[in-house]
């Protein structure tokens, strides 16, 4: 017998999957990074040049690691209560933290992938074109998904906290999409104006991530415990996340819908 | 809610009858646990109990039939069997004994987004009796549907009370409460207004008929309607 959690998060994998607007969409924002480099990288003028693409290369995969489980984060509690079947649920014998715990898993796993995805587009750009890299490239990929992985976990556990929060999917996606400014606006600034980075940056998620990012870029080897410190921190963030949403799905507003 | 106390025995049919927003839906919810009073105790066999503990003991469909539509009505029950920690060889038995039962053989490897309401009902009574609870709570479950539905549905509370449920059933419909249930709980404002068989609440009020000892009853000017 499968724990509650593992039963939750199996099933929200199984529906997500089948929802074809949810899959689509994670794809379109993973896909989307790739094939802007890559057109770019393509163009004349441009073409074997990467200084500021490789930078933009950076803010898309924060992006990708944050919308990968939007739709899955929105349609798990929002869309719940929407659809009036969360109460149903809530009746079984299971602790709200279980229930919480196995939705966060599935929109975690859908992050991951988008953030996967996004990467393998990358890897193809990289292939197809010949884009000056300070780092070989499967080496750079692979740092780059196991810095930015816990990012997606927390991505994911914000996700969901905003979700519990709104009766419906639209009103869950009018404020998850503010989200996405997050590592979009973080990126860009980090991007644009190298000299307001600061070294506590490195210590903050987003901007942590970002700054490994564009040192990876750059060719440079990453310090191990600052990077382990960070990844730990996010983690702890993302799990701190998971337990607000929880105590949130025990109130009597969850039940009455407002 | 205030001032309510109530038994409901095993092997019958208790009824809550009361107008919208008397408080039918609110005692339901708090019976399963899903709803905390602020005072009082829910007891099941004489044991308290934490919400968790009622909860595995009741299977319930309340007001919210919160079908899956994206998976099958065969899924939808598995999925809700496993969460109960159903062990798979007993969970395969009972999701095709339930289907048989509900009639919903035919389409239980269908997903249930094509449904109509009879059928997304049966899927959701199909999910309330599925680890065959002693306890079975119903919210209104025969709005919306059809003539034939409803008879196999009172069919199938009538089987399941004769072998020893314990069924609490409530409704605004009068003509459904009589022809179901075997006691009657009268809310009104959130208070208990009567309880009894029809036929006690019909001589205590001196009235024919189960809906007019029911008007009687909750338009008295203690209780500020009508």
């Amino acid at each position: 017998m499968l724990n509650p959690s593992l039963v939750i998060a199996r099933k929200e994998i199984v529906d997500g999957w089948r929802d074809a607007r949810s899959v689509i969409s994670c794809m379109m924002f993973a896909l989307m990074g790739p094939s802007v480099v890559g057109l770019v990288s393509l163009a004349p003028g441009i073409k074997g040049a990467s200084g500021p693409l490789v930078g933009l290369m950076s803010v898309f995969t924060l992006v990708a690691a944050f919308v990968g489980g939007m739709n899955v984060a929105m349609d798990t509690v929002a869309g719940e209560r929407e659809r009036r079947s969360l109460l149903p649920l809530l009746l079984n014998p299971v602790d709200r933290r279980d229930v919480i715990l196995g939705k966060w898993l599935a929109v975690s796993l859908f992050s991951v992938v988008g953030l996967t995805c996004n990467l393998l587009g990358f890897a193809v750009v990289f292939v197809i074109s010949d884009m000056h890299l300070n780092a070989p490239w499967p080496r750079l990929l692979l740092a780059m998904l196991i810095g930015v992985f816990p990012l997606a976990l927390l991505a994911a556990s914000i996700q969901l906290l905003l979700s519990t929060a709104c009766r419906s999917v639209k009103e869950a996606q009018t404020y998850l999409s503010m989200v996405v400014f997050l590592p979009m606006g973080v990126g860009m600034f980090l991007v644009f104006f190298p000299a307001a980075r600061q070294t506590w940056f490195s210590f903050l998620p987003v901007l942590g991530q970002q700054l490994h990012l564009l040192r990876l870029m750059d060719g440079r080897d990453l310090p191990l415990l600052q990077s382990i410190g960070l990844g730990c921190l996010t983690l702890w963030l993302a799990i701190l996340v998971v337990l607000v949403s929880s105590s949130r799905l025990q109130r009597d507003e969850i039940i009455y819908g407002n | 809610m205030r001032k309510l106390s109530f038994q409901a025995p095993d092997g019958v049919i208790t009824g809550l009858l009361g107008a919208n927003g008397a408080g039918k839906t609110t005692t339901l919810r708090m019976i399963c646990g899903v709803l905390k009073p602020d005072s009082g105790s829910i007891f099941f066999e004489d044991a308290a109990g934490d919400p968790l503990a009622r909860q595995r003991r009741v299977g319930a469909l309340l007001d919210h039939m919160g079908i899956y539509s994206r998976l099958t009505a065969r899924e939808n029950l598995v999925y809700f069997g496993r969460l109960r920690g159903m062990s798979p060889e007993y969970l395969k038995e009972r999701v095709g004994q339930v289907l048989s039962v509900l009639g919903l053989e035919s389409i239980g490897d269908r997903r249930t987004s094509g449904f109509s309401q009879g059928e997304r009902m049966k899927t959701a009574l199909g999910r309330a009796i599925l680890h065959a609870p002693q306890n079975l709570l119903l919210d209104e479950p025969t709005n919306g549907l059809d003539v034939p539905t409803v008879r196999s549905l009172r069919d199938l509370l009538k089987r399941l009370r004769d072998a020893g449920t314990c069924i609490v059933f409530s409704s605004h419909v009068l003509d459904e409460v009589r022809a179901l249930c075997d006691r009657v709980v009268i809310l009104s404002n959130g208070s208990l207004i009567a309880q009894g068989s029809p036929s006690e609440l019909c001589s205590r009020t001196e009235t024919t008929s189960l809906e007019e000892a029911f008007v009687k009853l909750t338009c008295s000017p203690e209780t500020s309607q009508c």
